[in-house]
């Protein structure tokens, strides 16, 4: 392909992820060292925000409580993601209809299914799970107002939305495993454990890393979930720092848009430090080609 | 298999050999069985937890207002449709949902549109360029939300775009643009590059090969491409929530809001949720095999 028929082919794409991202990205780079109201001309602060973020305790929090949620999430799906995808994997005619019954939770909006969720809990509402857990164990639990309780809600809806997604992606991973290495290992004398840890994670290792990197980006941009789950997430510190960020900068009397903007930056810096070993591959990839 | 069919068959040492293996095959193959029967619940249990929120919600939005927030939970109920014309009469819920449509449709139409020929061009011309793009958009794909979404906001009020269809439509193109690019390109990319050689040697140009050749392989992958820009599109709620006020909510915007009110607009919420999921439920079953292909080839890369 000559260099001029890829620059016409590529040019409407590139004009839009340029004009509708870098200009905006631009844009908060600029504001995170201005103190600034939206439509106004900010003025510049140099570092403050950037200071102000790494010392406030409110931001301290909403980035432990972030971290904490990543990685649980992202360990239990993964656990939960290949449990069933094995399960999944071995159906036959059944397969159509349960993979249907487990894409719902990814196909509806994040916050229509917290909404919906919330409600199983919320004791205004029915509040089934509430009902059931109280007959069981004769406890009523403030699942919206107890910190631990109001966490362990938004993880296991966290869990729910991501679910079918690393599920499926280990699905697709399990189709490449090599039937005659399996049958061999069988042969050999191994049992049921010892190919799945000898054999097939080591042969989706790459889809296992991808999915971990892909659940934890996601986890990362909590935000969602937590509008109907935790109503009271600035009180009791369950704020994520994608909450946070609305908290500060956009909510009506509190628009420190050069804060929300500084921790912007902070975020993409994580975030570019995490893509590094996919970054390298393309680069590698691309010097192979 | 051989042992299976040798084993009954004689007093030899091998075969006798081969007999035991049978015998020592019996309780494994047993405890197979077990094996299977706990999977099987396990998995069935799952799906029942998976479809509980949405099952419940369904549930409260039949009920009548008094039986939907009963406590204890009333699981025995004569159905009715009052929540629904409730919604329909007094609220803009037919707009909200005309507005999430006509945002899904132009995000999608649009995604494509501008997405095949740079994810084709992408698939075709190695090198750094392109592996430069395909970074770009790795990490635009990875950006927190409110670092665009924020600045969208106060660039749409100053060109006046604030609260239109079209602007939202416009940020959920770009935003998910990256998705979109590295999805196509990796379905392109399993088209031997031969075929285009040999449509331009047979004096079609770069364009018309793409028209005529590719986008008819290309058949499956953009469907699957279609279908989750759609979704995204569907889906989408910070975006949507910051960019749009009044006239250009989204469903998704409008049942959020409607949490903090009273009791039945509570329970019309659960009736806009049944309506606005049973038709992606829909999607979910009918479309799974290109949801897969997209999860399996697209997001495996990308």
């Amino acid at each position: 392909m000559r260099r001029r028929e890829f620059v016409a082919l590529t040019l409407p794409s590139v004009l839009v992820m340029f004009g509708f991202m870098l200009v905006p990205l631009y844009r908060t780079v600029e504001w995170s060292f201005e103190r600034v109201s939206y439509g106004q001309a900010g003025t510049f602060v140099g570092l403050q925000n950037y200071l102000a973020a790494l010392t406030e305790p409110r931001f301290g929090r909403a980035v432990v409580f972030t971290v904490g949620l990543t990685l649980v999430v992202t360990v239990v799906t993964i656990c939960l993601g290949y449990l069933i995808a094995t399960l999944v994997n071995g159906l036959g005619r059944m397969r159509p209809l349960v993979l249907g019954i487990l894409l719902v939770s990814y196909v509806i909006p994040h916050v229509v299914g917290a909404v919906s969720f919330s409600w199983l809990f919320d004791s205004n509402f029915g509040g089934v799970a509430n009902f059931l857990l109280g007959r069981l164990t004769g406890g009523d639990v403030l699942w919206f107002t107890d910190l631990w309780p109001n966490r362990l809600i938004i993880a296991l809806n966290v869990i729910w939305s991501m679910l079918p997604f690393v599920m499926l992606m280990i699905l697709a991973g399990l189709q490449g495993v090599s039937r005659e290495t399996l049958e061999a290992a069988q042969i050999d004398g191994a049992g049921t454990l010892g190919r799945h840890w000898h054999v097939i994670i080591p042969s989706i290792r790459g889809v296992l890393g991808f999915a971990v990197l892909i659940s934890t980006m996601d986890v990362l941009r909590t935000f969602d979930n937590l509008i109907p789950l935790a109503p009271q997430a600035v009180g009791l510190g369950n704020e994520s720092i994608m909450l946070y960020i609305y908290n500060v900068a956009f909510r009506e009397g509190a628009e420190d848009l050069g804060l929300g903007s500084a921790i912007s930056v902070l975020t993409i810096l994580i975030i570019l430090v995490l893509l590094y070993p996919s970054i390298r591959s393309i680069l590698k990839e691309a010097k192979e080609a | 298999m051989s042992t299976l069919t040798t084993a009954d068959s004689g007093t030899a040492r091998p075969l006798d050999a081969a007999a035991e293996v049978v015998a020592r095959r019996l309780p494994r193959g047993r405890r197979r069985t077990t094996a299977a029967v706990l999977g099987g619940l396990f998995l069935a249990a799952t799906c029942v937890i998976m479809f509980a929120p949405f099952l419940w919600t369904i549930m409260a939005s039949t009920k009548t207002t008094r039986e939907a927030f009963a406590n204890p939970p009333v699981f025995l109920y004569e159905p009715t449709a009052t929540a629904f014309v409730d919604l329909w009469q007094t609220t803009d819920f037919y707009l909200y949902l005309i507005n999430t449509l006509v945002v899904a449709v132009i995000t999608t139409v649009v995604a494509l549109l501008v997405g095949l020929p740079c994810a084709y061009a992408l698939s075709r011309f190695p090198g750094y360029v392109s592996a430069g793009l395909l970074i770009l958009a790795l990490v635009f794909r990875a950006l927190p939300r409110f670092a665009v979404v924020l600045p969208m906001y106060d660039i749409s009020r100053a060109l006046g775009v604030y609260d239109t269809t079209y602007a939202l439509a416009a940020a959920l193109i770009a935003i998910n643009q990256p998705f979109t690019i590295w999805l196509l390109r990796n379905f392109f990319a399993e088209i031997p590059r031969e075929l285009d050689e040999a449509a331009m040697v047979d004096g079609c140009t770069r364009l018309q090969m793409l028209r005529k050749v590719m986008i008819p392989l290309m058949g499956p992958g953009i469907l699957t491409a279609g279908i989750f820009t759609f979704l995204f599109g569907f889906q989408e709620y910070l975006t949507a929530a910051i960019l749009t006020d009044t006239t250009s909510k989204t469903v998704p915007v409008f049942i959020a809001t409607q949490l903090g009110q009273t009791l039945p607009m509570l329970q019309q919420a659960a009736a806009a949720t049944v309506l606005l999921t049973i038709p992606v439920i829909g999607i979910a079953f009918v479309a799974q095999k290109y949801l897969v292909a997209g999860l399996n080839s697209g997001a495996v890369k990308g």
